[in-house]
């Protein structure tokens, strides 16, 4: 789609650089581009294969910034990933000002996983869309995907397609995938099992983890970076051991630490190589949070996240 | 080719289960709700193993666990003398026969690349040593390769045979398996039915097609010394690795990083030395006692893991490279960095940059 890019160009002598979307090791695969000298600007794409948050970036070391104070920094956002950076905002962890967003209207992005255990693909010759139906050519044939098949579960349950906040609108704004009321499904349903079920679950997906924290690194919300409990020599808070307690210890912590700030975006789930419903966790948090304290996660710059109005003065508590 | 037994999919299961009467079987499965990624497990009876998909993970954790005990120890005080601590070690090394089935090629290899920095010497490492004497492979000829496979372009190639005892051709809805050292011969026995000819036929066809096809292209020649001559060029290594997240998932997948940790965990007066999977992404891989760290930012930590792979390594054992072309590492990136384009990069304009 040329839109973003004609966008970004317009915008291109205000900026010093731009973090977009680029190909990655094929044409259905994309990777976070940095964009620093305009005749690059042409390595930018956007879409549904596009399926990297990209707000991280703004906070993690080395942190892109712009080095001209009177430049800014472009980032480019889908629904979802607008509402990292509203969390962003908030904590105070980048300036607003310094920012020029992209607003990207999503309809949803590709999950390649949840199509290969549908239908396992060998050699894909090319793969495009007709209306939303994905059209994919491998050695067995044409095949067609519905959006059911096809998209992510962070965007089957999405409510926020649009971005929440941005300077420049890229495309017009597509109804959301699912309604308010519907965002739960997935917890709601697992919530259906008895203990011991949910219990099994747990331990049979957990027993997959194998700690290579791709879960908290890609989080954009995750900012303890190379100080993170899970890692740290002097105390040894959690052990090398790789039995399930010591997993579920280092994913629940991951998930309290995100209470009332994490957004559900979603990027845990997607880079877990082992393929573990991690931001599950982190759902049913969120929904705590709404259900108690009112508060949805990543939507109003100006609002303080519940958990973090603690006030030592307080009394009563 | 050897000895060659013919395993139709009804007796699929009780070959296995025959398997695991005499070895730690380890085959490649799902979960048990059919979804999340595919990996090496132990075998139980009943498990159905997932021929038809690349694993997530490589089966070098039959031979390296992620975490295993190196020893245990124990402190004893006596309470007349509160000042004298004696100090009891255990060091136990227990060891199955274990066989790993359905390793791909580029996962057979890389066994082969990591009994050099451990068999080699000057230190030979008796853990690994005890683990490796005793593991048989069954090598999977591999028709799944991806857009990410370049095993052809680091020695490999996806009916190539290094490293495995046995080999495992899918012919039709079956399974030929051939043996391929002699040692591989006795544990076909029972396996299945003696392949007929024209099954055989079929197998050295599959076989035939499989090895002509090239997985991946890759020039590494020079890579030894074009990695040092990259190696101050910051510009490059910010191209090649600015969004890297720094987690441990390429070398976690991969099925020759073998570095690791070692941590003594002690609870009052006893506890274990124990040895688990590092990653040199990791911040604290790096870090030194007195607070310095050479790597401090994940630049330095991709650069490290490209020239370990393609320059490091290849200088000290005979040219060969720490990477077998699996492809996990790019199929895996959460960030679709590619170390193809590393490698293939370093030399690439590099007049410019000195």
């Amino acid at each position: 789609m040329n839109e973003l890019r004609k966008a970004i160009e317009a915008e291109w002598p205000r900026l010093e650089v731009v973090i977009g979307w680029g190909l990655g090791f094929d044409p259905y695969h994309t990777r976070p581009l940095f964009v620093r000298r305009s005749e690059d600007l042409s390595g930018l794409i956007w879409n549904p294969f596009c399926v990297q948050n990209l707000t991280g970036y703004l906070v993690k070391t080395p942190v892109v910034k712009a080095e001209d104070k009177a430049k800014k920094v472009g980032i480019c956002v889908r629904g979802c990933d607008s509402r990292s950076l509203v969390a962003l905002i908030q904590e105070k962890l980048v300036v607003r000002d310094q920012l020029l967003v992209f607003g990207i209207p999503c309809s949803g992005t590709v999950d390649w996983r949840r199509i290969a255990v549908q239908t396992p693909l060998s050699g894909v010759k090319s793969a495009r869309f007709e209306g939303d139906l994905l059209l994919v050519e491998d050695n067995g044939g044409v095949r067609k995907f519905s959006p059911d098949q096809y998209l992510a579960r962070r965007c089957l349950r999405c409510v926020h397609p649009n971005p929440i906040i941005h300077d420049v609108l890229v495309g017009e704004p597509v109804p959301p995938r699912a309604a308010p009321g519907n965002r739960y499904r997935d917890v709601e349903s697992f919530e259906q099992q008895n203990l011991p079920d949910r219990l099994a679950f747990w331990q049979e997906e957990l027993d997959r983890c194998i700690r290579c924290y791709a879960c908290r690194n890609a989080c954009p919300l995750c900012i303890c970076q190379d100080r993170c409990i899970a890692e740290t020599r002097e105390p040894r808070w959690l052990t090398q051991r790789m039995g399930v307690p010591e997993k579920f210890l280092f994913h629940f912590i991951h998930a309290l630490h995100l209470a009332g700030r994490c957004t559900e975006c979603g990027e845990c789930e997607r880079v877990c190589p082992m393929e573990i419903p991690v931001t599950l966790m982190k759902e049913k948090l969120g929904r705590i949070v709404g259900d108690l304290m009112g508060y949805e996660a990543g939507i109003d710059p100006e609002a303080t996240p519940p958990l973090l109005t603690f006030n030592p003065a307080e009394t009563g508590i | 080719m050897g000895t060659m037994v013919f395993i139709s999919p009804e007796r699929l299961a009780a070959a296995l289960d025959r398997l695991a009467e005499r070895f730690d079987l380890w085959v490649p499965s799902a979960s048990s709700r059919g979804g999340g990624a595919v990996r090496f497990r132990r075998y139980a009876s009943g498990t159905t193993p997932v021929l038809d998909r690349l694993t997530a993970l490589s089966p070098k954790e039959a031979v390296q666990p992620q975490v295993e005990s190196l020893l245990r120890f124990r402190y004893t005080k006596d309470a007349e003398d509160p000042g004298a601590i004696q100090l009891s070690l255990e060091d136990r090394i227990e060891v199955k026969p274990t066989l790993v089935f359905g390793a791909r090629p580029c996962d057979a290899r890389a066994f082969l690349l990591s009994d050099r920095v451990f068999l080699e010497g000057p230190y030979v490492d008796v853990y690994y040593r005890a683990r490796r004497e005793s593991t048989f492979l069954a090598g999977l000829v591999c028709r799944e390769g991806d857009s990410a496979c370049f095993c052809s372009a680091v020695g490999g190639g996806p009916a190539d045979t290094a490293g495995s005892d046995l080999r495992i051709i899918p012919v039709g809805d079956g399974l030929v398996i051939e043996a391929l050292q002699e040692r591989g011969e006795p544990l076909l026995e029972g396996l299945g039915e003696p392949a007929s000819d024209s099954i055989q036929e079929a197998a050295h066809q599959v076989v035939e097609e499989v090895s002509g096809r090239c997985m991946g292209e890759l020039d590494t020649s020079g890579s030894i010394d074009a990695f040092k001559s990259r190696f101050q060029d910051g510009d490059y290594w910010r191209e090649v690795a600015e969004r890297c997240l720094s987690c441990g998932v390429c070398t976690f997948v991969c099925p020759t990083c073998y570095c690791f940790t070692i941590t003594d965990e002690s609870r009052n007066l006893q506890g274990e030395r124990l040895r688990s999977w590092d990653s040199c992404m990791f911040y604290q891989y790096s870090l030194e006692a007195s607070g310095h760290n050479p790597r401090p930012t994940r630049l330095d930590r991709y650069r490290n893991r490209v020239g370990h792979k393609f320059s490091y390594f290849p200088e000290k054992y005979d040219g060969q490279f720490s990477c077998t072309g699996c492809g996990r590492c790019v199929r895996s990136c959460p960030v679709s960095i590619d170390i193809r384009r590393a490698v293939a990069g370093l030399k690439e304009n590099l007049c410019e940059c000195p």
